[in-house]
């Protein structure tokens, strides 16, 4: 009478639920509340969400913006940049950072501007101190996304390209360094 | 009766006047039109299984820097053709060979438009092999000519014959449901009052997600073809994504939907199973039809231009509508085994039911195996990753394929390993030849794999290793920086994965052998049954031969299924619930330590 390769026959919908079964549903229900709950009430107390307002830009302007910045910016003796201001540029190409390296200071907030030149890239930064602290965020040509960071320890912090961009991509590596 | 071109005699089972036998483990009514095909599609996608499995050689050697087997342009061109042949061919052959068991063979009647089935083979077997030339043939120049991986991301330069191959591949895979489709017409028609047996439910559910799927990679590929040639200048990265998600997640959850109809299926069958509430799993099926498609969000977490609410509420599936309906199947699949099984006393104590359970029968095995494993190691890491905050750190990482070798390769392929086993026993009529390693397969395969899918993870969230790289551990090109304290997993890896692997050749290796080599089993052969059929025929302990006539589904409706106790299951859920609020606990744990992120 139930087996799952046979019509049920009768009025099947009306058969009861095992208890178990009924509280096992009933968890279900809570679980799922709390992971939309959590995830949502997140955005509002949290300190790490992937969020920020995102422009439409071309190449050409894009170009022009991270030249300005780098323009502005102050070059140090091991060709670092030193920004001017809180923004920043980060814009991945075939196969190289652009706006990188950079020097940043513990506790300011910085606008991370992040887009792309030519293909999809991945953004993936770790400091050299903590590989397990890693944060990943996906750019796209066409948009220029701003999203705001703040670092709390010095060190070296090492940008790799995780989405596959040409023959080039393992080599797409660049730093920003953290200091007091 | 045998085709003058069947020279291995796989297709010469005996039939009556109409062409119709019966199975006498399942006792389906089989119409020849429709085992043929079964058959037909089933050992192609076999012979995908192993090109891909070839290719994962290749490839896990490669990212096992201290090996390094190939150059970084090689790498990709492997790459791509290991996740084509994986994830698209092998699983998508099968699917169409599941859908034929799921509609036309359990509801006794002829494969419809035969045509349509000889058309669709036709036309998606030329598609692979268009996508095999386009994917080998490809220069690595990056300016004009990349290798595709598993998805074409616009607007990097690929073969436009690429992209008209995939379309070719969907209008063969639209052509081969078309017969599963027709079946379920015909039949609702004929007996318009009847119930649709569950299985066959899940099966058209699976089939509408697919016709989904495939409008959206008709949009996706035929947009970025029409961009590639100029008109659709508007085409962008961001468009291209969506819809190609809207088919890249959406197959997953044809996968997900077509293996939990073969669990039902394969714990009933061999296990004597029953359906402990036909409400409660067909409203689980509704809960991925109503919210599956906005999965395709969570490959979207981290991209730029949507808005926080719209990837909450897409990634969520509305509230976990769909989470929720997979932790329905978690409870009634192996409560019906635990049901079914006290009914016919089975099973004592807590886990009595699971104990006696026919372990040693590779069939059963490969659909337990995964739903354990899919459960713990990929579901729980798929709810994870798809929260908007926990994308963070496992977005492009290898975490993210260990996550989805956890989900296809111990869920799907593991499962769909067990079919190719139950297609050998009950339509090729095969004995194994060698029933001992066909008990031992997939134990093997699974702990290979489980171990792999696990270092995948590790290397990918304790140290960041990107997934789709040729070199990070060793040597960075351009740089005295490289990821070195993950060297010593990475050795871990290759050699489980060698394992795992190992695990997949043997598989193979005993398919095709027991097809080539099987000994043949006559009609009305006893030794099918279920429990006592399979390799437990040669067990000597006593607790794994279940005779058929025992687990002979109950017709008594005064002894209903969902009074049996389902102690067991219950204490299994909870363990699984605690194990994944406690995952969710760390994940986020790991988050908070970062420096602040975020508007
Ligand atoms: C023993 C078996 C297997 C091993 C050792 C293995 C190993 C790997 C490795 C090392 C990667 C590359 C990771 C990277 O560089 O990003 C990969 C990618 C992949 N694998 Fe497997 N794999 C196995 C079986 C499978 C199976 C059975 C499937 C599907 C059913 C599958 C589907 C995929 C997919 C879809 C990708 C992603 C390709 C892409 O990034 O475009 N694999 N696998
Ligand atoms: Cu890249
Ligand atoms: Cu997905």
């Amino acid at each position: 009478m139930t087996s799952p390769i046979k019509p049920p026959e009768g009025n099947w919908w009306d058969q009861p639920v095992n208890r178990r079964e009924s509280i096992w549903l009933g968890l279900g229900v809570g679980w799922a509340l709390v992971l939309f709950g959590w995830m949502s009430a997140f955005t509002r107390i949290g300190d790490q969400n992937p969020i920020g307002e995102t422009y439409r830009v071309t190449s050409e302007e894009l170009q022009e913006r991270v030249d300005e910045f780098e323009a502005a910016a102050e070059e140090r003796d091991d060709g670092a940049l030193v920004p001017a201001g809180d923004d920043i540029y980060v814009v991945g190409y075939q196969f190289d950072w652009d706006g990188l390296p950079v020097v940043l200071e513990t506790g300011r907030e910085y606008d991370f501007h992040l887009g792309s030149y030519d293909v999809q890239h991945g953004f993936s930064i770790r400091p050299e101190h903590a590989y397990s602290q890693q944060i990943n965020l996906h750019v796209t040509p066409g948009k220029e996304w701003v999203v705001p960071m703040e670092f709390d320890e010095p060190g070296t912090y090492h940008v790799l390209c995780n989405e596959f961009c040409g023959e080039g991509h393992r080599g797409m590596h660049n730093t920003i360094i953290v200091e007091d | 009766m045998s085709h003058a071109l069947d020279v291995f005699g796989w297709f010469d089972n005996e039939y009556d006047g109409e062409g119709f036998r019966t199975c006498s483990v399942t006792s389906f009514d089989v119409h020849r039109s429709v085992e043929n095909y079964v058959k037909l599609y089933g050992v192609t996608a076999v012979v995908f299984l192993l090109i891909g499995g070839i290719f994962a050689f290749t490839i896990a050697m490669t990212r096992w820097e201290a090996i390094g087997l190939l150059e970084p342009g090689d790498y990709y061109r492997h790459l791509s053709m290991h996740a084509w042949s994986m994830l698209i061919f092998w699983i998508i052959f099968m699917e169409i060979a599941i859908l034929y068991v799921g509609g036309p063979m359990v509801l006794g009647r002829k494969l419809p438009a035969k045509w349509a089935a000889a058309a669709g083979y036709v036309v998606m077997l030329a598609g692979s092999v268009l996508i095999y030339y386009s994917i080998w043939t490809v220069s690595g120049d990056p300016t004009s000519d990349n290798a595709p991986l598993l998805t074409a991301y616009v607007p990097l330069e690929i073969n436009p014959l690429f992209y008209v191959s995939a379309i070719v591949f969907l209008i063969g895979v639209t052509l081969a449901a078309l017969p599963f489709l027709l079946t379920l017409w015909d039949e609702k028609r004929e007996n318009p009052g009847k119930t649709l047996p569950l299985v066959t439910f899940g099966a058209f559910v699976a089939a509408i997600i697919a016709v989904q799927s495939i409008l959206g990679g008709l949009i996706a590929f035929g947009g970025a073809l029409a961009w590639q040639l100029g008109y659709a200048p508007w085409f962008d990265a961001s468009i291209y994504r969506q819809w190609f998600w809207i088919i890249g997640h959406g197959t997953q959850q044809i996968n997900l939907v077509a293996m939990i109809v073969v669990w039902y299926l394969v714990t009933h069958v061999i296990g004597g199973a029953e359906v402990v509430s036909e409400k409660v799993s067909r409203t689980a099926f509704i809960l991925y039809l109503f919210f599956i498609v906005m999965g395709a969000a969570h490959h979207l977490m981290v991209d730029p231009g949507l808005s926080a609410g719209w990837r909450i509420w897409n990634t969520s599936y509305a509230f976990y509508g769909a989470t929720f309906a997979s932790l329905i199947h978690a409870f009634t699949i192996p409560a019906g085994l635990e049901a079914g099984r006290r009914k016919r006393g089975k099973g004592g104590g807590l886990f009595g039911w699971l104990t006696s359970a026919p372990w040693r029968n590779p069939v059963f095995a490969s659909s337990i195996f995964a739903i354990i494993l899919f459960g713990f190691l990929g579901g729980i890491t798929g709810v994870l990753m798809g929260q908007l905050q926990l994308n963070m750190s496992w977005h492009n990482t290898f975490a993210t394929v260990g996550h989805f070798h956890s989900t296809v390769v111990l869920g799907t392929t593991l499962t769909f390993m067990g079919v190719v086993y139950f297609v050998i026993r009950t339509m090729f009529m095969r004995e194994f030849v060698s029933p001992k390693l066909t008990t031992l397969q997939p134990y093997l395969y699974s702990g290979g794999m489980a171990l792999t899918a696990l270092m995948m993870m590790y290397v990918g969230i304790l140290y960041g290793i990107p997934r789709r790289t040729a070199e990070v551990v060793e040597n960075i090109p351009g740089t005295d920086f490289s990821i070195a304290g993950a060297a010593p997993l990475f050795d871990v890896f290759g050699l489980v994965a060698i394992f795992a692997i190992g695990g997949g050749a043997l598989f193979v290796l005993l398919a095709v052998g027991s097809l080539l080599f099987g000994d043949r089993i006559e009609p009305g052969d006893g030794d099918l049954a279920p429990d006592g059929g399979s390799t437990t025929q040669q067990a000597t302990d006593s607790r794994t031969i279940a005779p058929r006539n025992d687990l002979e589904q109950a017709e008594d409706p005064d002894d209903p299924v969902h009074a049996y106790e389902m102690r067991g299951t219950f204490v299994l859920c909870l363990i699984f619930l605690a194990v994944f609020v406690v995952a969710y606990i760390l994940n986020w744990f790991l988050l908070t330590q970062l420096w602040s992120i975020g508007a």
